[in-house]
């Protein structure tokens, strides 16, 4: 009696799960709001993708979200003082040459390039010509200098016209502080007081060997960095949380088991695997079932050619041939024993 | 009942030998009809491949029209063709066999360790999900196969090979004629087959160029008669017409000997109408088309897409025993009941099983002549025949255990009840049908819910089931007092609103009184008939009353809400505790500790005590409800003043720059947040504003109190302002003209709170010309989100449901999928049922 009870509020075996939380999450998409952008909340994190075009981007399991973020936590040290946090969010946050350069100028004669920066931006984003110099030498394996001015002199050690002009490409391009990728990083500090930083971008890797970030404690919205730097099991989580928020930012509640199945689903497999014919659908072992998705003949002339096998063990199958489906209340088979087992 | 059940379908490929086998006719003449409008024999709709005009006699089986199943034919092509849709795996072996010796192009080492793992596969216990397509460990090792550069087998150095599609094979320079490629592919061996992962005994490779080509029979490709009595071929039929003809050209071309050039053209026109006729939308090829310039749907059209065989015909079903009208409102029946208009009830019938033991009652039904009437008579031989007065009797005697009665529709059947878009499995639920008069369903309003229904001209469909097991699934599974709980949030779904709240809350507030009469006219509505214990003075209290419908053995407590042995002692009944959302902890109480029939039987009850109560207290809303006083208006405008002189305030601060940035965001950024801020914060203050002046019985501020319909900032924009209206980027309207204005009637640059979209006026005065085009640009943008958000989750939903189609919960509380993989050890992790995860969690806090 009490191993009924229980049991009482389980689900019932046989239960169609996947369509309870396919539907689940289906049916309110048309009460979601497909604008991307919206603005609350600290200004880094403010402009977000979220809404129908979130969800979508996290169940096609997409390489790099189309506004990524990082949130980093730092070592105890760091997070206690604002101006150390605020050093290693110097040295994270992203700033391109084209934000700080005001134009550039080629001698081809001379095989020079002269880049004039732009002393306010310089300023706001805390930065000097020399460190910029520096770096600049030290990943495009160019001399460059400060010159007067404030101004980057850098020599290519070529008259080539064609090669002054890759360099000077690659100059524009440059990185001139932070990590690639990084997206533009702040300090933000949370409810006990601790400091950590929240960047509008995502590259995990390099973040981590960071100065004063705790490495076991970097947060991004990306899933395959997740997958790649903590694993499966991470990625999981990151895409169970990103939907969860994704739907609670839009005021839909859906069951967290319905967030948690489509989570276990995309992920069971070891890999991330997206919702749609490259991914889950287009896996499927029954011919059928693919055929009737998407790409039908593509599937059937692989079969033939192959000669497959179609075990008529899942839904889509069956409901072609017309037979009752294994799930529900076709998932039980009544058994009889035969008269000449009996007598045995 | 299943005689045959399908276990298993193989796929392969009709080797020339099979299709031979298959044909009943060689066609030979590529032709139709003769003169006097029979098929011609040898032609393309010979009688051997079945017939389809009423008259004629299917030479083959002998069957008619209807009893033949038709026949396949072959063509017999004189020169062999690439299968064009196959051409990427003609590409794919040729690729990875040798050019002189066909052997694969693996050395010995390599292909053992092939085989084991081969030979491992098979021996599992489950070896088809990795048996299938494009999961083929080997097809990585085949693409790698490409660059070998010499066989391991033979040491001949392999030549370039390329494949251009559709059809063109090249070895060096030289083009490789479809013989050659039937040669190469005859040579590989089945045992390095196996190795690429092609079944032989189904699919070898050489079958791929066709030399005879399989006709479909009549059946697939009937003609049409047109009222003009002209013939209309199918597409297929034409399209074998073309290859037929341009076969026999060939042929005779070849045996007069004609140059090399003149047959390589037909040859080459031959491949083109095979690769037509397979799929019309080959890439690289021009369609083929009909007379009238419409492109031919051959093979692959049919099959593909939504209107695909697949998709339409073989996913879709469409049934019998259904029916369709318009929708409408019926408060007097129960929740779980449809009311059906008599005209439906009278076609849409339900089986009567005969068994020895109802056969007198089967005798009685079937002796009637009116209405709740039996139409047709299934025998033991399956054969149904209707029933006409002149063979009842002959039935009368007739019948017996096994026979099935069809009975026309009555009260108390079970019907399946669905509106589309299906977008949940509550979309389709269990009624009981109530037969009514007039020529629409009737459902109440709460069960709306989950349809997503109203009454505007909607149409739902009807489904009766036919066996006693669907029946009882649909009963027990499907019926509506089960789907309160939503399963997406096990919120409350099925809850009253309207008119059903508004009454309520008007009952039970803590000053309602009724006199005797009254509290029986209610009751009685509701459809009790016993009265309560009355007051002190002889009359009845709401409280009182609305408790008599609360089921036994309630009790139930919230913040400022008692219910206390299923009588109400504290608190008022509104939308929060009473309609639908996760607000309502009452329905979950009352399902659990009375069950769910009492929780609908209450539901149904308490919305016809509703609907009495708001008609005798004479609910009813009028312009008048939303006309501020004149100490409103004055305050809304100082408000609105007061307002703007902020917002240019901020400008200016703005253009001196003294305005503090926001964290992170650029200064003119900042300008527009804090003005969006200050605007939403004046609608606001106007809130607050009507909540503190409207009179508590005002009707408009009534339904929103309780709930019962709109919110307090419908009312504000109707008799304060309507606030700032929202562009498509989600900030203020800011484009519309040209320089940055919305329309040329603004200042250029000028970005004060009514040239950017905030409108002052209400919508009792009425809006001004700019902020009507405001409002509207705010609607335009609202009308074109819908109609993409409808298209991407309609998607999103069709992908969802076809990935986790095949998960299910097995009896140990795990997910699995069809194939018993593990997609979950424990579902969501403790194994609750989502619609009842709220009974869980009330039982938790009891104990």
């Amino acid at each position: 009696m009490s191993m009924a009870k229980d049991h009482e509020y389980n689900v019932q075996a046989g239960e169609p799960v996947g369509v309870v939380a396919a539907q689940s999450l289906g049916e309110p998409g048309t009460q979601m709001v497909l604008r991307t952008f919206h603005m609350t909340g600290v200004a880094a994190t403010a402009i977000a993708t979220s809404g129908l075009p979130r969800i979508i981007e996290l169940l096609d399991a997409k390489k790099m979200p189309s506004s990524p973020l990082m949130r980093i936590r730092l070592k105890e040290s760091y997070a206690k003082s604002f101006a150390k946090a605020d050093e290693a969010a110097k040295k994270i946050s992203e700033i391109k040459m084209s934000s700080v350069m005001r134009h550039i100028v080629e001698n081809f004669s001379k095989g020079k390039i002269l880049v004039v920066l732009n002393t306010q931006s310089l300023q706001a984003a805390d930065l000097t010509a020399r460190p910029i110099a520096a770096r600049l030498g030290k990943e495009l394996g160019v001399e460059a200098k400060v010159g007067e001015h404030g101004n980057i002199i850098v020599s290519t050690h070529t008259k080539n016209l064609k090669e002054v002009r890759a360099i000077t490409v690659k100059i524009t391009k440059a990185i001139v502080n932070g990590i690639e990728g990084a997206g533009r990083a702040m300090v933000v500090q949370d409810k006990n007081g601790d400091f950590y930083i929240e960047s509008a971008g995502s590259n995990i890797e390099p973040v981590m060997q960071v100065e004063g970030v705790d490495p076991e404690k970097i947060y991004t919205n990306d899933l395959f960095s997740m997958y790649r730097v903590f694993g499966i099991e991470a990625a999981r989580n990151t895409l169970a949380l990103e939907l969860r928020k994704t739907l609670e930012d839009q005021d839909i509640s859906v069951n967290d088991r319905h967030i948690s199945l489509i989570a276990d689903a995309m992920t069971s497999g070891g890999t991330l695997q997206s919702i749609g014919r490259h991914g889950l659908v287009g896996k499927k072992e029954s011919v059928f079932a693919r055929a009737a998705f998407e790409e039908t003949v593509k599937h059937l002339i692989n079969a033939a050619a192959f000669g497959e096998v179609d075990h008529m063990r899942g839904v889509t199958e069956n409901i072609l041939v017309g037979k009752q489906i294994p799930l529900g209340t076709g998932s039980v088979k009544l058994v009889i024993k035969s008269k000449e087992s009996k007598k045995k | 009942m299943q005689a045959e059940i399908i276990k298993q379908i193989k796929f392969g490929i009709f080797s020339q030998e099979q299709i031979k086998k298959l044909s009943v006719a060689k066609l030979t003449v590529p032709d139709t009809y003769n003169e006097d409008g029979y098929p011609i024999d040898g032609g393309l709709l010979d009688q051997r491949l079945g017939v389809i005009d009423p008259g004629l006699v299917c030479k083959t089986c002998g069957g008619r029209a209807k009893t033949c199943p038709g026949h396949f034919g072959h063509i017999e092509l004189v020169r062999p063709v690439i299968h064009s849709e196959f051409a990427k795996i003609i590409n794919m072996l040729l690729q990875a066999t040798c050019q002189k010796c066909h052997r694969i192009l693996l050395n010995n080492e390599q292909i053992g360790v092939f085989r084991e793992e081969i030979a491992a596969e098979i021996a599992t216990e489950n070896p088809a999900p990795e048996n299938n397509g494009e999961k083929h460990a080997e097809q990585d090792m085949l693409k790698r196969l490409k660059s070998v550069k010499k066989c391991p087998h033979c040491q001949t150095v392999q030549e370039k090979l390329k494949f251009s599609m559709p059809t063109y094979f090249y070895l060096g320079e030289r083009r490789l004629k479809p013989d050659e490629i039937r040669d190469m592919l005859a040579k590989i061996s089945d045992e390095d087959l196996v190795i690429i992962g092609v079944d032989p005994r189904t699919s070898r490779p050489e079958a791929l160029i066709l030399n005879t080509l399989l006709v479909p029979p009549v059946d697939v490709r009937p003609s049409i008669t047109l009222e003009t009595g002209e013939r209309s071929e199918d597409d297929l039929t034409h399209k074998l017409v073309d290859i037929m003809r341009i076969n026999q050209r060939l042929e005779q071309n070849i045996n007069a000997g004609a140059p090399q050039i003149i047959i390589d053209d037909l040859w080459e026109l031959l491949q083109y109408h095979v690769t037509t006729y397979f799929n019309n939308e080959t890439s690289g090829i021009p369609p083929a088309r009909h007379r009238s310039g419409r492109a031919l749907k051959t093979i692959a059209q049919r099959l593909k897409g939504k209107e695909g065989r697949f998709r339409y015909n073989l996913s879709g079903k469409r049934v019998n025993y259904s029916a369709r009208t318009v929708i409408s409102v019926d408060p007097a029946i129960d929740v779980d009941e449809v009311g059906v208009p008599r005209a439906i009830a009278e076609k849409l019938t339900v089986p009567f099983y005969v068994t020895e033991w109802n056969l007198e009652a089967a005798k009685k039904l079937l002796e009637k002549a009116e209405y709740p009437m039996v139409v047709n008579i299934v025998g033991l031989d399956g054969k149904r025949k209707r029933i006409l007065d002149t063979n009842k009797e002959d039935l009368l005697k007739e019948i017996k255990p096994g026979y099935i009665l069809e009975r026309q529709l009555q009260d108390g059947d079970i019907a399946l009840f669905n509106r589309q878009p299906s977008l949940h499995r509550i979309s389709i639920m269990a009624h009981r049908v109530k037969v009514l008069p007039g020529k629409t369903f009737r459902i109440t309003y709460p069960a709306t819910a989950p349809y997503n229904a109203d009454f505007d001209g909607d149409e739902m469909n009807l489904h009766i089931p036919q066996t006693l097991e669907a029946q009882a699934e649909a009963k027990y599974l499907m019926a509506v007092q089960n789907q309160i709980f939503s399963p997406r949030d096990g919120n409350v779904i099925i809850a009253n609103g309207e008119d059903g709240v508004i009454g309520l809350y008007l009952l039970t507030q803590d000053d309602t009184r009724l006199e005797k009469g009254e509290a029986e006219c209610l009751l009685g509505a509701a459809g009790i008939r016993e009265m309560p214990k009355a007051e002190r003075d002889g009359t009845y209290s709401g409280k009182r009353v609305f408790s008599m419908l609360l089921p036994k053995g309630l009790d139930f407590e919230v913040e400022k809400f008692k219910i206390k042995n299923s009588e109400l002692v504290e608190g008022v009944v509104n939308k929060k505790m009473y309609g639908s959302g996760g607000s309502n902890k009452l329905f979950a109480a009352m399902a659990m500790q009375c069950g769910l029939d009492a929780l609908s039987e209450f539901l149904a009850m308490s919305s016809r005590l509703a609907y009495a109560y708001s008609t005798l207290y004479g609910v009813t809303i009028g312009v008048k409800d939303y006309m501020p006083t004149e100490e409103m208006r004055k305050e809304k405008e100082a408000l609105i003043t007061e307002t703007e002189a902020k917002v240019r305030d901020l400008i200016s601060q703005y253009k001196s720059k003294k305005l503090e940035p926001l964290l992170g965001m650029t200064l003119r950024q900042s300008l527009e947040q804090t003005i969006m801020v200050e605007l939403d914060l004046a609608r606001g203050k106007a809130i607050q504003m009507l909540n503190r002046d409207t009179d508590q019985a005002n009707f408009a501020m009534l339904m929103a109190t309780s709930g019962a319909r709109a919110n307090i900032l419908n009312m504000e924009q109707m008799s304060m302002f309507l606030g700032q209206q929202a562009s498509r980027e989600g900030g203020r309207i800011k484009r519309g003209y040209y320089t940055n204005r919305v329309v040329p009637h603004i200042a250029r640059n000028d970005t004060s709170a009514e040239a950017r979209g905030f409108v002052k006026s209400s919508f009792l005065d009425g809006l001004s010309p700019i902020e009507m085009l405001m409002h509207a640009v705010g609607g335009r943008g609202t009308v074109i989100q819908k109609g993409l958000l409808t298209q991407r989750s309609g998607y999103l939903q069709r992908r969802l449901a076809n990935a986790l189609q095949d998960y299910y919960v097995l009896h140990d509380n795990s997910v699995r999928d069809v194939n018993n993989n593990v997609i979950e050890t424990i579902y969501g992790g403790d194994g609750l049922d989502p619609t009842r995860v709220g009974f869980a969690k009330e039982r938790k806090e009891k104990e």
